[in-house]
């Protein structure tokens, strides 16, 4: 006890002469906590404790509606003196064993204050409600009845032979999980599909509910009532809960660690047996619903029950195995209290924990379980977003408002307010100052270098794609795949007998038209000027086709690599004009064509680009140098490469009306940089990477705000 | 939801928070709008221009028709012509007692009558002002308790006014500390009762002491149901607590808000007697910032782990009750305290082997009151006097919270600005300030501040016998009693003979005021002294100049500066007033902004006088923060009491 209240009180009159003892239906239970000795107290009605240390206890324990507490307390004066509350502590006593409703007095409930604090605890449990708006509770019936009647069928379970029976199924269960692996991973793709989630839902439930029974029961075995069952609406989603808090008083921290971990315990009984199910099913509504619910049983149990970050049953269980009673709001409190010591100087502050590892879990859980919270919370509010964005909204503007204003507003009034501080408020105000500053520095006016990425593929920078410049048959392929060329090698060659038929017409024409021009010079003179015009147009179409004829032969139009792969199995198919048969590559140097979604374009526009880093699919560890970015100025929805897309395991999303998967979904820009070290790479066109650019330095908090605009421009419109 | 408990116990509200503080603040400055005092002295005014109306009746006509009016105010309601009634009264006062009320002082009647804070100047007639509004109160038959500050006042205003009152049709009695049980219940039972707040509290506190020792509160209701013989019933003194109105208001809500009153009874507790001395023979051995240290600004002392370790040692051989080591602790906290914070001659004076408090702010010696258990006992073991027994106490309350308590609330000052948001904000009092009947013209000279505390008297002394020439009376104000005999010193060695106000007795006090406007006399007076008493100036004085009143150094509130101030040029007299400060005033010593003092301490010799002048009243506003924040926490921590211990059967309500 850092600041010792004061042995004597202002306001002990008002209390000394009072005649007052504890309600007759208290129940008290010794437990220990760490090796230390503490009562507590339970009301059963109310089902609300109260834990005591054992010097107090002493003092509560004397109360006694003969004696005055005044005698009371001489008494536990005389008996211990040294550790025997003082009179100010034993009025605080008082006062809280009253608000708690265990407090047994003589004179008439003064009523106007007892509807006052009913009003005050429905406000509060209502605004808890509010605040945990992702977990309201409903209670429905009271089960202990019920609990009563079955406990001895099915309590004959919990116990070492249950537990070997157990072990057996999940041992046996698990043993199938791994000989079915790969079907098992094949379903699991289809899990959140619109499809399948009634029946994921319907499994939830099902499961839940022999969860929560878990619990109820092993609380009824060792002697706790069970009360509330109902209904809990997890994230919108109702679910079973039921109330197994009576937990709380059992003397040995195993039964209170079991009856934490029964819900796990038949969940996963529950997924054994379902296991089994969908092994020997064939695909069907039965399978399906025992796949859902191993898949539940095992992800949620797993994620969430046994996660001890979140307040669920692993929670309780890690609070129980460290020995350290409300875990959660002592870890706050010791953070708190290390804020406190250590920014604001405040010598006098007190840790709830005297003990070296006490302090240290507290230190860890307060932070881990804080930073894991707001992570969990951050994914489901967009998950929940996504699908209903009203939804989404109220719920993010009530964890704004309970994590955010609520606590920033309690330490504003600490900070300006409250009395402890006033000593170190100046040091407080300068540490909360330096603190903001430094943040707003750091965040605000402080540039940091920024990049962005974007995928692209490799490809050469002279590189020319060889097409069928008239429509005909592949004749025969001249250049062997992967050979080099020089410039004006053919390639390959077209046949087209259409074209040779077409020529020979025309030169037929050709024959008869000066055939009929040389008659007319004799005789008619004036047929003369139309056939000469004739002949004109007949001698061009000869040049054309005969040009027709030559472009059958495709020529190589730059040095470098031939590539035309499987270019052979299409011999003898017609080729349309404009088919491609190919690239020819020249591999002296490659560029990389990266694609630059619309979100970081004007970022691309703003700001000269000089140097970029590459690192390659399945190479990332070499890093790629470039230079020479440049911008294509128009926007684009034709992928560089049909690899970058969804439909080629890309990341880029693409419409799905287009078979090749070469069309985005979005447009996009390009951004071409020409690579400049290779190191030992290797550079093969169409090669896909990620390209990270730098585009000058801005201070993260813009950067966050502009994220944070996109995020809920482009998903919500807004 | 209301229930029949809460008729009879009557729970106090919480003063709002969040943002209902913020909205009721807000309703404060609307409350208080200047816009208001017009709208007050148009109808004062008014009020006055009708008086011919009045004139003209005889008086037996003028008392029909004041009899008449009485049914009228008996319910609470708009439609009663206070207004018509105003005049009637003002009339009365006129035959009665000769006094005129003006229209500022009409309109600070209604104003009362209406539930505001009246703030009126010194000499403005408040006694009046108070009467016309209690004639008109004590109409409604409910009780009307005119709270002054001291018993002589209540029985000059009774006294005075008792003509008066008796004209109009209402009955007064008064209280005074004197007065015994029965002649208390026939002052509570008379329309007006004049009383000081002590005396009313007690009545109170002692009322629901018996009721306590009688039966529950319950069961006493019911006895007032069941055909109980009027002799066997235990009556209380009081009927009941309805309207207040409040002299001094200032004095009252705010500085003297968390003293409690407290009805003791000794409790013989040995142990702790030698616990005491025992702690006392350690702290002697402790020394100051080696073993523990001195937080002036919060006056609490703090153990160093040294003082700590030592304190094992010198404890060794106690025993029982006083090994704990936190007891012992405190025990020796309590004894550093005792020593460090409480002076002879400033806080508590000896006399015929006893302690007597000294009030601070009054200077008054407040006989029967002990500090609370522990420093008192302290106290007495380093004057090395017998200890007296611990009292235990029997019932408790703070004037604040008692006050929060009426229905209606209304009260006089001539200094509530500076803590008009506080008034409003604890007792819902909004404000209304009444400018002087004649225009004041009093002459502020600047303040003067120096380095060091010898500087200071060196140049108040010259300036009070340049002053002392030109025939003026002079008021020095002094912080304490101590300081007090200092400049009376002070004075006398340079051939200037001077009073000195110290309190102890009343009426003296009330002489020496009413002497102390007369031509060449100085008087040298506390703060707080002699307050409800006017300086009347003689012919000779006014024509000098007028009172020229000097405030030693600043006080910890400016509205006690501004009220040692008031009391010259009053009732368009001329007059003077200036202050003096230093660096080595205690102020600026407990209350100066952390970067003042290290300026302070790194060239205390180069700074100039208005650095120093800012220092001090920067320390000012910090030392009042701080004494509002503590009533607050006062405030506070009595209603937590309330609600948490709302099992034990209430002494109070």
């Amino acid at each position: 006890m850092a600041s010792p209240l004061p042995t004597f009180s202002e306001s002990w009159h008002r209390v000394a002469s009072q005649k007052l003892s504890l309600r007759p239906n208290i129940k008290v239970s010794r437990q220990r906590f760490r090796g230390e000795l503490w009562h507590v107290l339970e009301n059963p009605l109310t089902n609300q404790f109260f834990r005591v240390r054992p010097e107090t206890y002493e003092f509560i324990a004397r109360l006694d509606s003969a004696k005055t507490v005044q005698e009371v307390w001489d008494e536990c004066i005389e008996k211990f003196p040294d550790s025997a509350p003082g009179q100010e502590e034993a009025i605080r006593l008082l006062s809280q064993l009253y608000n708690a409703n265990l407090l047994h007095y003589r004179v008439a409930s003064d009523s106007a204050e007892l509807f006052r604090r009913f009003k005050t605890r429905r406000q509060r449990e209502l605004s808890a409600k509010l605040r945990n708006i992702m977990f309201i509770r409903i209670p429905l019936f009271d089960p202990d009845d019920f609990l009563k009647r079955t406990l001895p069928v099915v309590g004959c379970a919990i116990n070492r032979f249950g537990a070997i029976i157990w072990m057996a199924i999940v041992g046996f269960a698990l043993k199938l999980v791994i000989d079915n692996f790969p079907s098992l991973r094949n379903e699991s793709q289809a899990i959140l599909s619109m499809g399948n989630l009634p029946l994921l839902y319907i499994g939830l439930v099902f499961i839940k509910t022999f969860h929560e029974f878990g619990h109820a029961y092993f609380c009824r075995k060792y002697g706790g009532e069970v009360h509330t069952m109902g209904i809990m609406l997890l994230i919108f989603t109702p679910i079973p809960y039921v109330d197994a808090t009576s937990s709380w008083s059992f003397r040995s921290r195993w039964q209170r660690m079991w009856v934490g971990l029964a819900g796990v315990i038949v969940e996963l009984f529950v997924a054994a047996v379902a296991t089994v199910v969908w092994v020997n099913t064939a695909p069907g509504v039965i399978h399906s619903l025992a796949y859902n619910m191993m898949f539940i049983a095992s992800v949620s149990s797993l994620m969430f029950n046994l996660n001890p970050l979140l307040r669920f049953d692993g929670y309780y269980i890690l609070s129980d195995l460290l020995d350290i009673p409300n875990l959660h709001q002592r870890a706050g409190n010791h953070l708190k209290h290390l804020f406190k010591k250590y920014a604001f100087g405040h010598k006098t502050s007190a840790s709830p924990s005297v003990e070296t590892t006490e302090k240290s879990v507290l230190t860890v859980f307060g932070i881990l379980s804080t930073c894991y919270r707001l992570f969990i919370f951050g994914v489901i509010l967009l998950f929940v977003a996504d699908q209903m964005l009203i939804l989404g909204v109220i719920m993010a503007l009530v964890c704004i408002f309970s994590w955010i204003i609520l606590p920033l507003s309690k330490f504003l009034r600490y900070l300006i307010k409250d009395r402890e501080l006033e000593p170190y408020r100046q040091r407080a105000y300068v540490v909360v100052a330096t603190l903001l500053i430094g943040v707003i520095l750091l965040t605000g006016v402080v540039s940091f270098p920024h990049h962005f990425r974007s995928p692209g593929v490799v490809q050469a920078k002279n590189r020319a794609e060889i097409v069928a410049l008239t429509a005909g048959t592949l004749e025969s392929i001249l250049v062997a795949d992967g050979k080099t060329v020089q410039q004006g090698t053919p390639l390959v060659r077209f046949d087209n007998w259409e074209t040779a038929l077409a020529l020979e017409a025309a030169e037929l024409k050709r024959e008869e038209i000066l055939a009929r021009l040389l008659e007319a010079r004799k005789m008619r003179p004036a047929d003369v000027a139309p056939l000469t015009s004739q002949l004109e147009s007949t001698l061009e179409q000869i040049n054309f086709f005969k040009q027709r004829q030559a472009d059958q032969v495709i020529r190589a139009p730059l040095a470098g690599r031939w590539v035309s792969p499987k270019l052979t199995d299409n011999l003898g198919k017609w080729h349309v004009r404009g088919e491609a048969v190919g690239l020819v590559i020249d591999e002296a140097s490659y560029e990389f064509t990266a694609t630059v979604r619309q979100n970081n374009v004007d970022r691309l526009f703003s700001t000269k680009l000089d140097k970029a880093e590459i690192r390659l699919h399945g190479e990332a560890k070499h890093r790629l140098h470039a230079d020479e970015l440049s911008v294509i100025p128009v926007e684009q929805r034709n992928l560089p490469s049909a690899s970058l897309g969804w439909a080629g395991g890309g990341n880029v999303p693409t419409d799905i009306s287009d078979p090749r998967g070469t069309t985005a979904a979005e447009p996009f820009f390009e951004v071409s940089a020409t690579i400049t070290t290779e190191e030992e790479a290797y550079l093969a066109h169409g090669r896909s990477g990620n390209i990270r650019i730098r585009i000058g330095s801005t201070p993260l908090l813009q950067r966050l705000f502009r994220g944070i605009r996109q995020l809920l421009q482009q998903r919500y419109q807004l | 939801m209301r229930t029949r408990a809460q008729d009879f116990r009557r729970q106090q509200k919480k003063p709002y928070e969040g943002l209902d503080a913020l909205s009721w603040a807000l309703w404060g400055v609307a409350a208080r709008r200047r816009s208001k005092l017009k709208s007050y002295l148009e109808r004062g005014n008014r009020i006055c221009e009708e008086s011919a109306r009045w004139g003209d009746l005889s008086d037996n006509a003028l008392r029909q028709r004041l009899q008449d009016y009485r049914p009228l105010f008996r319910r609470r309601s708009k439609s009663a012509p206070v207004e018509e009634a105003m005049g009637a009264v003002r009339e009365a006062a006129y035959r009665t007692v000769g006094l005129v009320a003006y229209p500022e002082q009409i309109a600070g009647s209604l104003g009362l009558l209406e539930g505001f804070l009246v703030e009126m100047a010194t000499g403005e007639g408040k006694t009046l002002t108070a009467g016309l509004a209690a004639a008109i109160a004590g109409w409604s038959g409910r009780p009307c308790h005119v709270i002054t500050a001291n018993d002589y006042l209540v029985k000059r205003d009774s006294e005075g006014l008792k003509a008066f009152y008796g004209f109009c049709g209402a009955t007064v009695g008064s209280i005074s500390g004197q007065s015994d049980q029965e002649a208390r219940r026939q002052a509570h039972h008379r329309d007006i009762t004049y009383c000081t707040s002590k005396e009313l509290l007690g009545d109170y506190l002692r009322d629901a002491l018996q009721a306590e020792a009688h039966a529950g509160k319950v069961r006493q209701l019911i006895s007032t149901l069941k055909n109980v013989h009027p002799s066997r019933r235990r009556r209380p003194v009081l009927r009941g607590l309805y309207r207040a109105i409040v002299d001094e208001a200032d004095s009252l809500l705010i500085d003297e808000a968390v003293t409690p009153l407290i009805i003791s009874r000794a409790a013989p507790n040995p142990s702790l007697k030698k616990a005491c001395l025992a702690a006392k023979e350690v702290a002697d051995q402790l020394e100051r910032d080696i073993h523990f240290t001195v937080l002036e600004k919060e006056r609490t002392i703090r153990l160093t782990e040294e003082g700590q370790i030592k304190l094992d040692d010198a404890c060794r051989q106690w025993d029982g009750f006083w090994k704990g080591y936190s007891r012992r602790a405190e025990l020796i906290t309590q004894a550093l305290t005792a020593a460090e914070f409480y002076q002879k001659g400033v806080q508590y004076i000896v006399e015929s082997e006893k302690i007597v408090i000294v009030d601070e702010f009054t200077g008054r010696l407040m006989p029967n009151r002990s500090w609370r258990q522990g420093i008192h006992q302290a106290i007495e073991a380093k004057e090395g006097l017998p200890l007296s027994d611990p009292t235990e106490t029997a019932a408790r309350r703070s004037f604040q919270s008692f006050f929060r308590s009426f229905t209606e609330l209304s009260g006089m000052t001539g200094t509530a600005t500076e803590a008009n948001s506080e008034l409003w904000q604890i007792y819902g009092l909004p404000m209304l300030r009444i400018p002087t009947h004649k225009p004041c013209i009093r002459e502020e000279l600047p303040s003067r501040y120096f380095r060091s505390e010898s500087e200071k008297w060196k140049a108040f002394v010259r300036d009070i016998q340049e002053a002392h020439e030109t025939g003026r009376p002079i008021l020095v104000g002094t912080r304490s009693v101590a300081i007090s005999e200092r400049v009376a010193k002070m004075l006398f060695d340079v051939g200037l003979h001077c009073r000195i106000l110290n309190a102890t007795r009343l009426e003296e006090e009330a002489m020496i005021v009413a002497q102390a406007g007369e031509p060449g006399r100085i008087t040298v007076a506390t703060n707080m002294a002699g307050r409800g008493t006017d300086i009347k100036l003689s012919k000779a004085s006014v024509e000098a100049g007028g009172l020229y009143v000097v405030a030693t150094e600043l006080h910890e509130s400016k509205r006690i500066d501004r009220q040692l101030f008031g009391r010259c040029a009053r009732q368009g007299d001329p007059g003077t007033s200036r202050s003096y400060g230093c660096v080595e005033d205690e102020l600026a010593r407990r209350f100066a902004p952390p970067i003042s003092r290290y300026l302070l301490k790194l060239s205390g010799s180069l700074l100039p006088a208005p650095f120093i002048g800012w220092t001090l009243k920067r320390g000012q506003r910090r030392a009042e923060k701080l004494a509002s924040q503590r009533r607050k926490a006062v405030l506070a921590n009595d209603l937590w009491l309330e609600r948490s211990l709302a099992f034990a059967a209430d002494k109070r309500a």
